[in-house]
């Protein structure tokens, strides 16, 4: 259901790469990244309330590590994209990535996010692939609770592989 | 505040919309004027200004304003046209201030008078009108056949 | 409260501290950026600047049809997809002129009070968080998923419905729905006392809402405020007494004031407005009647399915509405509703010909953002964010 796009790129293992203790750090490493995604709070409209729901008391984003939504992006490692990002907004969304440290994953939640949703116009930018690079793509409008924890479990399975920006 | 009210106190043409709400038209140049007697008749509340444009009129934006009255109880719609500039009614009714800056930003009417006439909605730079009737919608094709490649590892 | 600097004179501008909160806040209830100016802590003017979430929807409901900009009308006040879809469906049956069935007008009336339900506890859980209490956050979220579910089963999604249509409503209620609902509302009452018990006598609440973010009537009337803002400062208006839309002439409910106009009077109007609500909801399920939920005039409301096998005509009045849409008769209509936030109108204008003229919404958050200065003014930053949230902005009907 939900869709991913973007390779698997080189990054910074901490200069640990070689050997089986290298090996073992690196999984270590990406096993604690894999569960310990914490997201910035970056919710833009309707597909923000439902982020909300996810995180609150039936859902409970919390026991698959996202135990807080960090404010600050420079204490973040996932930007959820919940909403349609509209011309005024698109610089904002790229300084919140920029802010973010090392390595970063980007949700796109929700159609809006994903292709520009059902807002093809001059306002909103047709996807918010085109501003930052995209680890999933969740479509909905908005998408159930369980949609947003699917893509999150499928971007935390990718990341415990070794997947990172 | 009826029609003949309107008609014979003012010079104003009331007009008959669906939904019962008391419609005066009032000439660009009176707008001022006439709104600032619907205020001081108890219609000081002021809820809306929006915009409808007719490009086929020269006189192509429509300006509304919606006022209420608690006294009266009811609404009472001031409307206009104009090909471009207009009073600002924010010295009558300081709630007018962001509707008129998004009546300039989406439709490129100009209000005299007002304090801070910018953009409100969309960036500063942005080049035109967008809610002008002739002004495109700006969607995007969608081209279901390009496929995209994607560097996966699955 | 500390008296603000004469900044009238340069030096003492020349002190103030201008920093920006937002648009990317946890706190600012959506994308608003505020600019503030500060004199320590204290604020000596707050400039909103907003259009971070303009969607150009006028735009496009009018680019398409009439029956696209339904879809559309859910994600503008995205609390309260439900309202917004009455609303519209108002205006568009005024131009149109035909006759709901009263099974339709008692179920549009309940949907929009489980809505109004919904969207205060939404903004009971997100006040508190904004002011430290996560605990209340969590409660009303878990509340709000009993009414979800219920619109899930009637009509297939959780937040954006369009159920509620021109010509009334897209289905009829599942069966059992009603019984289900009400087992919800009977048990909501002690899950709101759940949270006053938390908050009304909690005196770290008070002290931050108590005082804070003072809006007299004079001021709130001048901004064009509407909806529990107004309310809260004493103004006796809610449209459901004043211009009973959609059957509410018919239900027993009263209309909370306030008269200190802080962020506390906020809080107790929309309390006590919740329980209301409740109340609304039991009456309405208790009188709704039987029969059909859509009118009979075909040029609004496609045929149910199973005409289809006795009449031509039927068929082609399905095809022609989803095909081309509605087709009102020229004219123009407004007829407001009162939302969770305020007074709510669509402002349409047809031309006979099937496309919109023009598609304008009164949205209540647009006018109540507008009184946040005066508000603001000479209050603390940690007690801006008490009296943002107590305005409840939905960025989605601000910007558009």
């Amino acid at each position: 259901m939900a869709m991913t796009h973007g390779g698997n790129q080189a990054g910074s293992h901490g200069g640990v790469k070689d050997g089986a203790a290298g090996w073992l750090l690196s999984r270590v490493q990406d096993w604690s990244r894999e569960n310990s995604l914490w997201p910035a709070t970056f919710g833009l409209a309707c597909c923000a309330i439902e982020m909300m729901a996810t995180a609150a008391g039936r859902f409970d984003l919390a026991r698959f590590g996202s135990e807080l939504f960090r404010a600050s992006p420079r204490q973040a490692d996932l930007m959820i994209v919940s909403g349609r990002v509209a011309l005024k907004m698109a610089p904002v969304v790229r300084e919140i990535y920029d802010q973010m440290p090392e390595p970063k994953w980007v949700i796109a939640m929700g159609d809006c996010a994903a292709c520009g949703g059902i807002f093809n116009n001059y306002a909103i930018v047709q996807g918010v692939d085109r501003i930052v690079p995209v680890d999933m793509y969740i479509p909905g409008c908005p998408p159930r609770p369980e949609a947003l924890i699917d893509g999150i479990l499928k971007l935390q399975e990718r990341i415990g592989k070794g997947h990172r920006r | 505040m009826t029609g003949v009210w309107w008609q014979q106190v003012m010079g104003a043409e009331s007009v008959a919309t669906r939904d019962g709400m008391p419609s005066v038209r009032v000439p660009a140049e009176r707008w001022l004027e006439l709104a600032n007697a619907a205020a001081n008749a108890g219609y000081a509340r002021f809820l809306d200004l929006t915009v409808v444009d007719e490009p086929s009129d020269p006189a192509r934006f429509q300006v509304l304003l919606t006022l209420y009255s608690f006294a009266a109880r009811g609404w009472l719609r001031l409307r206009t046209r104009t090909p471009g500039p207009l009073a600002s009614v924010t010295s009558l009714f300081a709630a007018a201030n962001w509707y008129e800056r998004e009546a300039f930003d989406l439709f490129g009417v100009h209000f005299d008078g007002h304090p801070d006439l910018t953009r409100i909605l969309l960036p500063d730079d942005y080049p035109s009108h967008p809610l002008r009737a002739d002004h495109p919608l700006g969607d995007e094709p969608i081209d279901f056949t390009v496929t995209r490649e994607v560097d996966s590892q699955w | 409260m500390v008296e603000a600097p004469d900044t009238s004179q340069p030096e003492a501008r020349r002190e103030l501290l201008r920093i920006n909160l937002g648009p990317q806040h946890p706190s600012t209830h959506g994308v608003l950026r505020l600019e503030l100016e500060l004199d320590g802590e204290t604020i000596v003017s707050c400039r909103p600047i907003i259009g971070y979430l303009h969607t150009g929807i006028e735009k496009s409901m009018a680019a398409r049809s009439w029956l696209h900009a339904i879809a559309m009308t859910d994600r503008l006040d995205y609390l309260n997809p439900l309202g917004n879809n009455l609303a519209f469906a108002l205006a568009v049956e005024k131009l149109f002129d035909c006759v709901i069935p009263e099974r339709a007008v008692i179920a549009r009336l309940l949907l929009a009070e489980l809505t109004r339900i919904n969207s205060h506890l939404v903004w009971v859980g997100t006040n508190a968080l904004d002011l430290g209490a996560l605990s209340v956050f969590l409660y009303t979220f878990r509340e709000r998923e009993l009414l979800l579910d219920l619109f899930e089963e009637m009509s297939g999604a959780r937040m954006m419905t369009s159920f509620i249509r021109p010509g009334g409503l897209a289905a009829d209620l599942p069966d059992g729905w009603m019984q289900r609902c009400k087992q919800v509302l009977d048990a909501l009452p002690k899950y709101v006392d759940e949270y006053e018990a938390l908050l009304t006598r909690n005196p770290l609440f008070r002290e931050r809402t108590i005082g804070v973010g003072k809006l007299s009537a004079g001021d709130a009337i001048a901004a064009g405020v509407s909806g529990p803002l107004l309310r809260a400062s004493g103004i006796a208006h809610d449209l459901r007494k004043a211009h009973p839309y959609c059957g509410y002439e018919q239900f027993e409910f009263r209309v909370p004031t306030a008269t200190a106009g802080d962020c506390y009077a906020r809080y107790e109007v929309r309390m006590a407005e919740l329980r209301e609500s409740i109340d609304l909801c039991q009456q309405a399920l208790a009188r709704m009647p039987g029969g059909p939920v859509r009118t009979p005039d075909r040029k609004v409301m496609p045929p149910l399915r199973e005409e289809f096998q006795q009449s031509m005509e039927a068929l082609i009045h399905h095809f022609k509405h989803y095909t081309e849409g509605l087709r009102p008769p020229a004219g123009e209509a407004y007829v407001p509703v009162e939302s969770p936030r305020g007074e709510l109108g669509f402002y349409v204008v047809s031309d006979g010909t099937g496309r919109p003229v023009r598609i304008h919404e009164r949205a209540p958050s647009f006018a109540n953002l507008q009184a946040l200065p005066a508000m603001a003014k000479g209050m603390l930053i940690a007690d801006l964010i008490a009296i943002i949230s107590t305005v409840d902005p939905v960025l989605g009907e601000v910007d558009r």
